[in-house]
């Protein structure tokens, strides 16, 4: 553990951090109480009717498919986020975690938090996850939506009026408020990045995470878009016009820079992450590969295999080269299989992709021999009748 | 990570090119053929109804409101027993269950708005209608039979599906409305949408369903919300000619 001297000291810039970016983020409204606190009643006309829709979607959220009914799970990441932003700001706030594969985390204003599945699988670390629920609560705790809110009200008013009262004469104009609309957005997202910083700052985890995980979303978008034969683009510090928000590059490196500044330490809680997703890792590397991504798949499985490959990661990959399907793939994906049953991978499915794939690299036999312990090893499966077509039985 | 801020870039876009507005022709109730209600005999359970007040900003922007949403649903809950009570049926609220039933629940009032949606988009529609809903007494829908397994509905004969939307036009929009008047140009103030169905629980048909995109009635006050909900049960069946009468004098 850590000596309380650096833990004041982290504070401390903690506390510069919140007040420097405090001073600017919301200097008109009136002083209230954070909307954390217990048991806090929305004021004024806009913020109820702004909770109000958000408890009506929360109603219809709570009962959803999507949400995964896992109480180990959702405890696990629920203590994440405890640590990550304190326990007087976490208590109040009712954390979803929802089955989509997609790299999202989103707050509503009235304290609901969704965390996808997606985040799930490319965070590599506690810290890292922390990292992004301190954004998203940043913003609630800023109260963004309602100021975003009244900002794109008083933006879409302007228009309004401009396009009756000087239809031709005015395009400038209405550019300038559109981009306005744009940069406060972005503005906006800077701040909960700064606000989520000053929480990792005060928490046991490392804050010079929060950088890491924009550099490999950069990554990533540029596997994507080679593996689908698109112009890997340059990354760029400066955003475009209609961006909502700033560029990964911009985040990643003001974020390593403020983080830099505080330089803090402590354990990033990457192995316990990783024990604390071993049950769900399996369902949401498939969910991944049916995003039909061979290029973003394949560098998020290799990030996830930094520590070696596992059984689940080699059946993962397998599955990946299985569905591109070219004859090479199908080599690679055999290699995979057998791979990942040498290390002890459990289910049967990876002898049925054996199999399959040896059978289409002209090696009937060995292939017939796989497809025959799969049906051995599951016998009353869905497919069985199929599988025991094809071995011929 | 996304801020969820819905709508924000559809009501820039909207802003800057205002719509001229203008009544659809459109149909807005369709009845099962064949089907009619017997008065003073069914047990109907109303589902969580879908309501949203609010004003409408200049720019068109969707503002809720609290405190008329919450004032609507007392009184539109109120005028629907009434209505109902007047026909001899019972209208009771539906008891939401908990854990994984919550979830089925949740699965059916999405479907029932996916196929309203369908029935308004496919046969209210006349310019998009599709070929199998051209032919007379086509009005055939249902959410299948399983929905009378529903937790909660046993015993009861139909299920009762309502949605309102109402944005009230601000001052600032009725002004800007004035203004583009004077330069010719049309823009709409306020929003007011509502629709209602009925479910035959043994079968899961969709009896019946109305659905009107220009409602009269302020769902604000006692009296305008049953000005509402008379326009809302337009064309229920089993509906006594008085009560359809009155509701169409009250009606606009």
């Amino acid at each position: 553990m850590r000596g309380r001297m650096v833990h004041a000291g982290r504070v401390a810039a903690a506390c510069l951090l919140l007040h420097s970016y405090g001073a600017q983020a919301d200097t008109s409204a009136p002083v209230t109480l954070p909307p954390y606190t217990q048991a806090y009643e929305p004021q004024g006309v806009d913020e109820r009717g702004m909770w109000m829709q958000a408890d009506e979607a929360e109603r219809q959220l709570r009962d959803s498919n999507f949400v995964i009914r896992d109480e180990a799970l959702q405890g696990y990441i629920r203590g994440i986020f405890c640590r990550t932003v304190g326990d007087a700001r976490c208590r109040n706030v009712r954390i979803y975690l929802l089955r989509i594969p997609g790299f999202n985390a989103t707050m509503y204003p009235n304290g609901m938090m969704t965390i996808w599945s997606g985040l799930l699988l490319r965070v590599k670390s506690e810290a890292e996850l922390g990292a992004v629920l301190g954004h998203e609560f940043g913003h609630f705790e800023l109260r963004h939506s309602l100021q975003g809110f009244k900002q794109i009200r008083s933006s879409t008013d302007a228009l309004a009026w401009l396009s009756i009262l000087a239809p031709v004469t005015t395009t400038a104009l209405q550019v300038g408020i559109i981009g306005n609309f744009f940069a406060f957005n972005r503005e906006q997202e800077r701040q909960a990045d700064m606000q989520g910083l000053s929480y990792l700052a005060s928490s046991p985890y490392p804050s010079a995470v929060a950088a890491d995980i924009w550099d490999r979303q950069m990554a990533e978008e540029d596997a994507t878009a080679a593996g689908r034969k698109r112009k890997v683009k340059t990354h760029s510090y400066t955003a475009g016009f209609a961006a909502s928000h700033p560029t990964d590059l911009a985040r990643a490196t003001y974020l390593r820079a403020a983080a830099a500044k505080i330089g803090d330490g402590g354990d990033a809680g990457a192995a316990s992450y990783r024990a604390g997703l071993t049950k769900w890792l399996p369902a949401f590397l498939d969910d991944q590969i049916r995003l039909n991504d061979f290029g973003g798949s394949e560098y998020l499985l290799g990030q996830l295999a930094s520590g070696g490959w596992r059984p689940e990661l080699l059946y993962a990959r397998a599955e990946l080269y299985r569905q591109r399907g070219n004859p090479r793939d199908l080599v690679s994906a055999g290699q995979f299989y057998q791979e990942a049953i040498d290390k002890g991978y459990a289910g049967p499915e990876a002898y049925k992709g054996l199999g399959l794939c040896l059978m289409r690299s002209q090696q009937a036999e060995p292939g017939k021999a796989a497809l025959r312990k799969y049906l051995e090893l599951r016998p009353s499966g869905p497919d069985a009748p199929m599988i025991a077509a094809l071995v011929g039985k | 990570m996304k801020l969820v801020r819905k709508a924000a870039f559809a009501s820039l876009a909207a802003a800057a090119l205002i719509l001229a507005g203008g009544a659809h022709a459109q149909e807005k109730t369709g009845n099962k053929p064949g089907f009619t209600l017997a008065p003073g005999s069914a047990k109907i359970v109303l589902m969580r109804p879908s309501i949203q007040v609010g004003e409408q900003s200049t720019g068109g922007l969707a503002e809720p409101n609290a405190d008329w949403t919450a004032q609507a649903r007392e009184y539109l809950s109120k005028a629907i027993a009434g209505t109902q009570g007047q026909l001899g049926n019972s209208v009771a609220d539906y008891a939401e269950p908990v854990g994984d039933q919550a979830a089925l629940t949740a699965e059916y009032q999405a479907l029932f708005a996916a196929v309203a949606n369908s029935v308004i988009e496919f046969q209210f529609f006349p310019g998009n209608r599709l070929p199998t809903k051209k032919r007379a007494n086509s009005f055939e829908w249902t959410l299948g039979k399983d929905i009378g397994q529903l937790p909660g509905l046993a015993g009861a004969d139909y299920a009762l599906f309502i949605t309102t939307n109402d944005q009230y036009g601000s001052t600032g929009r009725k002004m800007l409305q004035i203004f583009a008047a004077m330069g010719g140009v049309g823009v709409t103030s306020g929003v007011h949408v509502g629709f209602a169905g009925l479910v035959d629980l043994r079968t899961g048909d969709l009896v019946w369903l109305n659905a009107d995109l220009q409602m009269g009635g302020d769902v604000r006050t006692e009296d305008g919300a049953q000005r509402r909900v008379a326009q809302l049960f337009e064309g229920f069946p089993g509906r006594p000619a008085a009560v359809t009468s009155i509701a169409a004098t009250a009606a606009r």
